[in-house]
């Protein structure tokens, strides 16, 4: 097992599963407006149809800046999916990073979209960018102390194989106390971390004009697109593997395994269709305030053994 | 003449002769500078093959260089040399250079001393020194650094004299002076107050709370190349030296101490990076980071695991690598637009690429991006506080999510540096002047800089780790897996593939420019979003909005407090000043008997 055709094979594989899943969204969320919603390929036709679209820089921007930002982001979000993949396929040999490192890496696709904005030389972008980065803060205080309920109840183990083995042996995380109180913090925090529907104030159509992107076209919008159809099923895999024993694909556990992950998407969706859009100051209350509090009892709840 | 000898004598003498020679032959200074700081960089490489290296003076070992000495003698005669490199252009205009590179030079001699010191005395001694030439180095910023030069040489005075004390103590329990032998017991509670008052003065020196206030006034005004040397780099290397010292060798920590480390330590993390979150001057936004990362420093100390200690060994290396690139790019962007204010800038990446780049690639360094130096350091950091967690402790989550979350907090403040300096729209004196690249002699330094942030980061285990961190520190376990190698090749073959795409589809070539679009309109260009305002929601923020205020009245400003006090005290006593010839000779009257009296008691 090569680390490099792991990584190589995995990129397409998310890809192509990122725009299957963000077809799904669109398409149930079509049908809760009832509309009929795109075909399943709309979300391939879109990315084609952006490739072969001209490419406008905005004058006077930072050329280079402006064109690699959406690259890293890319690139961060297949380490992360290949990272989580190894641990799923090969718990007892996981390569690459830890727990820690894919902390650190998730918010790196954030990071790409907040560069981008910012060298865009656009006010609009710019207030993107910043709102971007400040709703990152906000999400990043009790997505920590939620993931890390996992690891005090794991003894102190931050390789993910080692968290998918623990939960092998003594049962989800998800199930006591601690574990709902943390994953329901989880949910909460993964929709900020996707700016989705009631976080989607950094690019937030109607006053922003998609903020950050403004100035993006052509292929460069297209990577930032498909970076974010990959995040969309690359986190809740970080959550399924953190939070609910990760996947296995023996029989019947396969339909176990995807389950798991529709639930969250489905979540997902529920969440996003039926709430209003924050504005950015009551985005950082509600974080961290009540959602830091619930996160802190998971951690108090976790210490207590329950 | 012992070796070691040298590297404190070089640089002192040349310092001697730097300012003996008039101030018109501004040019002798500088070569001298040069050679001197060369010269004593290229003897610490000698020391470092050579070391362990003792120099015995009547029996007893003064100088000593070992592991952990070895390579922060290297890093700082390296910084020595960079600096004098980068200021040639920098203090043109200053006309103070005598006693510029005179105490550049001094400084380096003393920190050469003061690391290899053996002998405590020996080192308060250098510690001592260093304070002075830090006081003349501030004042070279003129009259503006007159407060900030006063204020430093209080608290790094004041903090000497507690490790005056301290030395005392652990010479009444020990009677000896000598470091390399010193086995000290955290029984004695004697000990435990010369632990804490020895760390006060490591504190002092590496900016931790709440001795931390003189930095951001010293970067505010003093020349940037001073705070890139001293703040920064060397003072950091001092500072956390001693504590290393201290925490590995000298004392035998107990729990209590360490807890004490690491409230120190998250505390300053947290504090300073939220202050630096609101500032509008770019010296004193990186100032404020300054002190931050001093708190991961002493957390990893704190942990007391030895995975956790070399990362906080590490981390210094590092952050002096990455702060010193970030300050001396701060100087170049100075340089060019004459102006710190973060109002007044903008859109400088296009104009200064070279600049731009270090900046970023420092940037992300000290906010921990992997793979950078800064992230291996910090995640060894945190596997000493998870790995606490396994022997029982219950805080360990405190400490960890404070440092996991100071560093999302410090890339929000670097973003926006990054914005308002080289990103975004250019502030109209930007635009009106022609701003171009800086010359060479600047540039080198940051590149240099630069590229030891990423090749600490890359080769992070058979560069850094191997040869410089790991023999002081034993050999370590980790809890977790990084494998910056792979990640950077993963990381690079994504970055060609999406290149290849871009090229592919030709959009480069054929790709158009275009003004900005803002809803169709023309905006003036005095309309811009400047980035000074990005966290206000964070300032208004429930508790922050009072804790913001109270420290921007110094409420948590110790000098501040200090003075205060000791002004009350002095108006209290000036009541008893009134002016009249008798009452004061009613004063002596009262004085002489209680004195008698209490004479005669004691009899």
């Amino acid at each position: 097992m090569n680390p490099i055709l792991v990584y190589i094979i995995c990129f397409p594989f998310t890809a192509i599963v990122g725009m299957l899943v963000s077809w799904i969204d669109r398409k149930v969320t079509a049908r809760l407006q009832w509309r009929v919603g795109p075909p399943l390929f709309q979300p391939l036709y879109d990315f084609v149809k952006l490739l072969g679209k001209e490419t406008i820089i905005p004058k006077g921007s930072s050329k280079i800046t402006f064109l690699l930002a959406p690259l890293f982001g890319l690139v961060a979000a297949t380490f992360v999916s290949m990272l989580v993949w190894t641990a799923i396929l090969w718990p007892e040999k996981s390569f690459g990073g830890d727990l820690i490192v894919v902390l650190y890496f998730l918010m790196i696709p954030s990071l790409a979209v907040i560069i981008g904005g910012f060298a865009s030389r656009n006010p609009i972008a710019s207030l993107g960018a910043s709102r971007e980065m400040k709703l990152m803060l906000a999400d990043e205080l009790p997505f920590l102390l939620a993931v890390f309920v996992a690891v005090i109840k794991a003894g102190g183990a931050i390789r993910l194989g080692q968290l998918i083995a623990y939960q092998q042996t003594h049962g989800w995380v998800f199930l006591s106390a601690s574990g709902i109180c943390a994953i329901i913090v989880a949910i909460i925090t993964m929709q900020a971390k996707l700016t989705l529907v009631p976080f989607d104030i950094p690019e937030a159509e109607t006053e922003l004009m998609s903020g950050v992107f403004v100035e993006y076209s052509g292929p460069p919008l297209a990577i930032f697109k498909l970076t974010r159809m990959m995040m969309l099923f690359t986190l809740p895999m970080v959550v399924v593997v953190v939070f609910l024993g990760g996947m296995h694909f023996q029989g019947i556990s396969i339909l176990w395994s995807i389950l798991k992950y529709v639930v969250l998407l489905v979540l997902i969706i529920l969440i996003r269709n039926t709430n209003p859009r924050l504005r950015i100051d009551q985005a950082v209350r509600f974080l961290w305030g009540p959602v830091t509090i619930l996160g802190v009892a998971a951690v108090v709840l976790a210490f207590l053994e329950w | 003449m012992n070796p070691l000898l040298y590297p404190i004598a070089v640089p002192i003498l040349l310092g001697l002769i730097c300012l003996i020679i008039p101030r018109r032959a501004k040019f002798v200074h500088e070569i001298i500078a040069l050679i001197g700081s060369a010269m004593t960089f290229g003897l610490l490489i000698w020391i470092f093959t050579l070391k362990p290296f003792e120099f015995l003076m009547d029996g007893s070992i003064i100088l000593r260089v070992d592991q952990l000495s070895g390579f922060i003698l290297l890093a700082s005669g390296l910084f020595g040399f960079l600096i004098t490199l980068y200021s040639f252009k920098f203090m043109k205009e200053a006309n103070r250079s005598t006693v510029y590179y005179g105490s550049i030079l001094w400084t380096l001699g003393a920190a050469c001393g003061a690391l290899m010191a053996n002998h405590l005395v020996v080192l308060l001694v250098f510690w001592g020194f260093l304070g002075i030439t830090l006081y003349l180095l501030i004042l070279t910023g003129g009259n503006l650094a007159a407060d900030a030069a006063k204020k430093t040489l209080i608290i790094i005075g004041g903090s000497d004299a507690l490790m005056l004390l301290s030395i005392a103590f652990i010479y009444s329990v020990t009677s000896s002076f000598d470091i390399s032998t010193m086995q000290l017991s955290a029984g004695n509670p004697l000990i435990i107050l010369a632990f804490i008052l020895l760390a006060v003065g490591a504190f002092a020196k590496a900016g931790a709370m709440p001795m931390h206030t003189w930095i951001p006034d010293v970067a505010e005004t003093a020349p940037i190349p001073v705070t890139a040397y001293l703040p920064a780099a060397l003072d950091k290397l001092l500072g956390i030296y001693l504590l290393g010292r201290m925490c590995l060798y000298m004392f035998e920590m107990s729990r209590l101490m360490n807890l004490f480390l690491m409230i120190v330590g998250s505390v300053t993390i947290i504090a300073a990076v939220m202050m630096a979150l609101i500032q509008h001057d770019m010296r004193r936004l990186l100032a404020y980071h300054a002190v931050s990362q001093v708190g991961y420093m002493i957390l990893g100390m704190g942990t007391g695991s030895p995975v956790g200690i070399a990362g906080g060994i590490f981390h210094m290396l590092n952050h002096s690598i990455y702060k010193s690139c970030l300050f001396l790019s701060g100087g170049s962007v100075q340089h060019r637009t004459g102006t710190t204010d973060l109002d007044r800038l903008g859109g400088l990446g296009r104009m200064m690429p070279i600049t731009f780049s270090s900046f970023l690639i420092a940037a992300f360094a000290i906010s921990g991006i992997p793979p950078f130096n800064g992230f291996v350091s910090k995640w060894m950091i945190y596997q000493g506080l998870v790995e606490l967690g396994q022997v029982g402790d219950k805080l360990w989550i405190i400490w960890l999510v404070a440092a996991m979350f100071g560093s999302g907090l410090t890339l929000a403040s670097f973003m926006k540096l990054t914005h308002s300096v080289f990103l975004g729209v250019p502030s109209q004196s930007v635009e009106s002047k022609k701003i171009k690249e800086v010359g060479i002699g600047m540039t080198v330094p940051m590149v240099v800089l630069a590229l030891l942030c990423v090749i600490f980061g890359i080769f992070a285990y058979s560069v850094p780790l191997k040869n410089f961190i790991l023999p002081a520190v034993g050999n370590v376990s980790y809890l977790g897996i990084w494998d910056p190698g792979l990640a950077t090749v993963m990381i690079l073959v994504g970055l060609v593939v999406g290149l290849f795409i871009y090229y592919l589809m030709g959009n480069v070539k054929i790709g158009r420019e275009a003004n900005s679009f803002i809803g169709g309109e023309h905006l003036p260009t005095e309309t811009r979003v400047t980035g000074t305002g990005f966290y206000n929601t964070i300032r208004e923020f429930g508790l922050f909005r009072y804790l913001y205020r109270w420290a921007e009245a110094k409420w948590f400003d110790i000098y501040d407090q200090l003075y205060q006090l000791a002004m009350n005290v002095g108006r209290f006593f000036g009541k008893a000043h009134v002016g009249i010839f008798t009452v004061y000779m009613v004063w002596v009257l009262v004085g002489l008997t209680l004195l008698f009296v209490f004479l005669m008691g004691r009899w």
